[in-house]
C-alpha cells in the first residue's frame, strides 16, 4: 500500500481506538471523532484524483455536512449531560448498568 | 404274517386306546370318566403296546406310516408321519408301565381330592402328548408333542394353585422352557430353509450340518432336560403332587430334550464341536446335580437333583456319539426313578405330610414293602451289578474310559457317579435305619394294594428290566470289549468309595457333635448361588431397560429435552452468558465500536 494510503489507515484506526479506550471526559472522545471525521476527508478528497474520476469530487462535500450534523450532536450531549450532571465525565453516562 | 401291518396297527390302536377316554364324553351323552376308567385303559394301552414291542423284537422291522399331508405352502408340505422305529416302539410299553403304575398310585394318593378325575385326565393328556413327541417322524409333530408336555407340566405343578410357591414353581418351569423352545424353532426355520421338509429320517447325515442350527437343538435340550444354565425349574417342580413329580420330572417330559437329540443324532454325529458341547455341559449338569443333592433335606428335592444328574449322563452319553446306549438309559431309568418317587410319595403320606428325612427314622420296620423297594430304587440308581441301572450307566462309564475324549468330563462324570451314591447312601440310612425321629401317632399303613402293586411292579421292573433290554435289542455299535482292569471296574470302585464316604459321614453326625455351620457347605445348600443371581439381575435389567425405552425415552427425552425445554435451556445459556457483556457501561460500548472497526480493516485488506 502507498504511504498516503498507510496515513490514511493509521490515521483512522488510531482516532477509533482513541474513541473507544478514553478514559475521563466526553469531550477527549468527540475530538476522536472528529480526527476520524478529518482523516476521512482526506481520504475521500484524494480518492477522484487518484482514480481520475472527478464526478466522484462530490463525495468529500457531502460528507462534510454530515460530520457538521454528528458534530453538533455530539456536542448538544456533552452540553446537556453537563448541566445535568455538573461536569462532562463518561462514567455519567453510565445509565443503563446493571 | 404281514408284519408292518400288524406293527402299525397295533402301534395306532396304542394311542386310539389312550384318546378314548377324552373322546367318549363328547359322543355319549352323560358319560362320565373316572379315575378307574382311565388308568384301565391305559392298563390295556400298556398291554396292546407289547404287541409292537415284542414283533420288533423278533424282526427288528421298523416303519413309518403316513397318513395325512397338510399343503402349507405350494412347494412346503407338512405331512403327518408316524414311525414305529427301535425308539419309539420301545418306549411305548416303559412309558405306559410306568404311567399305569404311577395312576394306580395315585388313586391312593389323591384318594382326598375333590378334583381326582380332572387329574387323572391331566395325566392322560400329558401321556398322549409325550407318546405323540415319540411317534413323530417330523419336527412338527415333535413341537406339538413338546409344547403339549411343557402345558400339562405347567397345569399339573401348579396343580394346587391355592399355593404361592406352586405357582412360582410353575411359571419357572414354562419360562426356562421357552427359553429351549427358541432353540427349537432356530433349528425348524434352518430346516426349513435349507432343506425344505421337517421330515427327520429325510435330514441326509452326508452333509456337514453347521453349528447353529445344532447348537438350537442343543438349547432346546438344555431347556427341556435341565442341564445346567437352565436347569432350576426341576427341583422347583417338586411343588406338584408326587404322581405329577414321578411321571413328568423323572421318567417321561424331561427325557424329551434327550429324545430330541437322539432322534436327530444323523445330524449331531458329524460334527465334533457340538458333541463336545454335550459332553462338557452334561459333565457339568451331572456333577453340579450331585453336589447340589448332598445337603438337601427334603426326600422329593433329593430324587428330583438325582434325575438332573442322570439327565446330565444321559446328555454326556449324547456327547460320545452313543445314541443307542442313551435311550438305553432312559428306560431303565424310567423304572427306578419312577419307584423312587413312589415310595416317596407313600413314605409322606403315611407321615402325614413329612418331607424333612431328618424327621424320618427306622421306617424299614414301620413301612418293609415301601423301604425294599426304596432299598431296590437307590442300589439300582448306584448302578449295582446286575440290576438295571448297570447295564445302562457301566456301559456308559465303560465307554467313557475307553475313548477318546475331553479329561475334564470324565473326571466330572467319575466324581458325579461317586456323589450319587453318597447321596442315596444318605438317604436310605436317615429314612430307613437309625431311631424314629418322627411324631408318635402318625397313620403309617401301607397294606393297600393300590400302593403296593404299582410299587412291586416297578420294583420287578428295575430288576430285570436292564438285562431283557439288552437281551434283545442289537447295539448299534461294538461295545468296548477289551479294556485295562481299573477301567473296567472304574465305575463300581467310585460307587463303593461313595458308599463308604456316606456311611462314615452318617456315623459322624450321629455320634460325634458338629459345634458351628459349615461354610464349605454353602455352595451346595444354595444350589450354586445360581438362582438369586440369575433370577433378580436379568429381570431388575431387561425390566430398567424396558422402562427407559418405554416411558422415558419418548416422554422425557424427545418431547423435553430434545424439543421445546431443551430448546429454552439452550436460549437460556446463550443468554446468560451475553449478559456479562451487556452491562450498561459505556465503555463496554464504545469498546465494542473499536472491534467491529478492527475487524473491518482487517478483513477489508485481503
Amino acid at each position: 500500500m502507498t504511504f498516503l494510503h498507510l496515513s490514511f489507515y493509521s490515521t483512522f484506526t488510531l482516532s477509533s481506538l482513541g474513541l473507544a479506550f478514553h478514559r475521563t471526559h466526553l469531550i477527549s472522545a468527540l475530538l476522536c471523532l472528529e480526527s476520524m471525521m478529518l482523516s476521512m476527508y482526506i481520504a475521500l478528497s484524494m480518492w477522484p484524483i487518484q482514480t481520475q474520476t472527478t464526478s466522484q469530487t462530490l463525495m468529500p462535500i457531502l460528507m462534510l455536512a454530515f460530520s457538521a450534523c454528528e458534530a453538533g450532536t455530539g456536542l448538544a450531549i456533552l452540553v446537556a449531560s453537563t448541566r445535568t450532571h455538573g461536569s462532562d465525565h463518561v462514567h455519567n453516562l453510565n445509565l443503563l448498568q446493571c | 404274517m404281514d408284519l408292518p401291518l400288524i406293527i402299525a396297527t397295533s402301534a395306532l390302536l396304542t394311542l386310539m386306546i389312550l384318546i378314548t377316554p377324552t373322546m367318549l364324553p363328547l359322543l355319549i351323552k352323560n358319560h362320565q370318566n373316572s379315575p378307574y376308567t382311565i388308568t384301565q385303559s391305559v392298563k390295556t394301552s400298556f398291554m396292546i403296546s407289547l404287541v409292537p414291542a415284542t414283533m420288533f423284537m423278533y424282526s427288528g422291522l421298523e416303519s413309518i406310516t403316513f397318513h395325512w399331508q397338510w399343503k402349507f405352502i405350494t412347494n412346503f408340505k407338512i405331512p403327518l408321519t408316524l414311525k414305529m422305529d427301535q425308539y419309539s416302539l420301545m418306549f411305548f410299553p416303559i412309558a405306559l408301565f410306568v404311567t399305569w403304575s404311577i395312576m394306580q398310585f395315585a388313586s391312593w394318593y389323591m384318594a382326598s381330592e375333590p378334583q381326582i378325575t380332572k387329574f387323572f385326565f391331566y395325566l392322560l393328556i400329558f401321556l398322549i402328548a409325550m407318546l405323540t413327541l415319540i411317534v413323530s417322524n417330523n419336527m412338527f409333530l415333535l413341537f406339538i408333542g413338546w409344547e403339549g408336555v411343557g402345558i400339562m407340566s405347567f397345569l399339573l405343578i401348579g396343580w394346587w394353585h391355592g399355593r404361592a410357591e406352586a405357582n412360582t414353581a410353575a411359571l419357572q418351569a414354562i419360562l426356562y422352557n421357552r427359553i429351549g423352545d427358541i432353540g427349537f424353532i432356530l433349528c425348524m426355520a434352518w430346516l426349513a430353509i435349507s432343506m425344505n421338509t421337517w421330515e427327520i429320517q429325510l435330514h441326509s447325515s452326508q452333509n456337514q450340518i453347521p453349528l447353529l442350527p445344532l447348537l438350537g437343538l442343543i438349547l432346546a435340550a438344555t431347556g427341556k432336560s435341565a442341564q445346567f444354565g437352565l436347569h432350576p425349574w426341576l427341583p422347583a417342580a417338586m411343588e406338584g403332587p408326587t404322581p405329577v413329580s414321578a411321571l413328568l420330572h423323572s421318567s417321561t417330559m424331561v427325557v424329551a430334550g434327550i429324545f430330541l437329540l437322539i432322534r436327530t443324532h444323523p445330524m449331531i454325529h458329524n460334527n465334533q464341536t457340538a458333541l463336545t458341547t454335550c459332553l462338557c455341559l452334561g459333565a457339568l449338569s451331572t456333577l453340579f446335580a450331585a453336589t447340589c443333592a448332598l445337603t438337601q433335606n427334603d426326600i422329593k428335592k433329593i430324587i428330583a437333583f438325582s434325575t438332573s444328574s442322570q439327565l446330565g449322563l444321559m446328555m454326556v452319553t449324547i456327547g460320545l456319539n452313543l445314541p443307542q446306549l442313551a435311550f438305553l438309559h432312559i428306560s431303565t431309568h424310567a423304572f427306578f426313578k419312577a419307584m423312587l418317587f413312589l415310595c416317596s410319595g407313600s413314605i409322606i403320606h403315611n407321615l402325614n405330610g413329612e418331607q424333612d428325612i431328618r424327621k424320618m427314622g427306622n421306617l424299614q420296620k414301620a413301612l418293609p414293602m415301601t423301604s425294599s423297594c426304596l432299598t431296590i430304587g437307590n442300589l439300582a440308581l448306584m448302578g449295582t451289578p446286575f440290576l438295571a441301572g448297570f447295564y445302562s450307566k457301566d456301559l456308559i462309564i465303560e465307554s467313557m474310559n475307553t475313548s477318546y475324549l475331553n479329561t475334564w468330563a470324565l473326571l466330572l462324570t467319575l466324581l458325579a457317579t461317586s456323589f450319587t451314591a453318597t447321596y442315596s447312601m444318605r438317604m436310605t440310612l436317615l429314612v430307613q435305619t437309625g431311631f424314629a425321629r418322627m411324631t408318635p401317632v402318625s397313620p403309617i399303613n401301607e397294606n393297600n394294594p393300590a400302593i403296593i402293586n404299582p410299587i412291586t411292579r416297578l420294583a420287578l421292573g428295575s430288576i430285570m428290566a436292564g438285562l431283557l433290554i439288552t437281551s434283545y435289542i442289537l447295539p448299534a455299535k461294538t461295545p468296548p470289549m477289551t479294556m485295562p482292569l481299573p477301567a473296567k471296574i472304574a465305575a463300581t470302585v467310585v460307587t463303593t468309595l461313595g458308599i463308604i464316604l456316606a456311611l462314615e459321614l452318617s456315623k459322624m453326625t450321629n455320634t460325634l457333635t458338629i459345634p458351628k455351620q459349615n461354610p464349605l457347605l454353602n455352595f451346595s445348600l444354595t444350589l450354586g448361588y445360581f438362582n438369586p443371581l440369575i433370577h433378580r439381575l436379568s429381570s431388575m435389567n431387561l425390566l430398567n431397560n424396558g422402562q427407559k425405552i418405554a416411558s422415558h425415552l419418548i416422554d422425557l427425552y424427545w418431547y423435553k429435552k430434545m424439543g421445546p425445554e431443551g430448546l429454552a435451556a439452550l436460549q437460556l445459556k446463550a443468554a446468560k452468558t451475553s449478559t456479562t457483556l451487556h452491562t450498561g457501561w459505556m465503555k463496554t460500548y464504545l469498546a465494542s465500536f473499536a472491534l467491529t472497526i478492527m475487524i473491518i480493516l482487517i478483513s477489508s485488506n485481503h
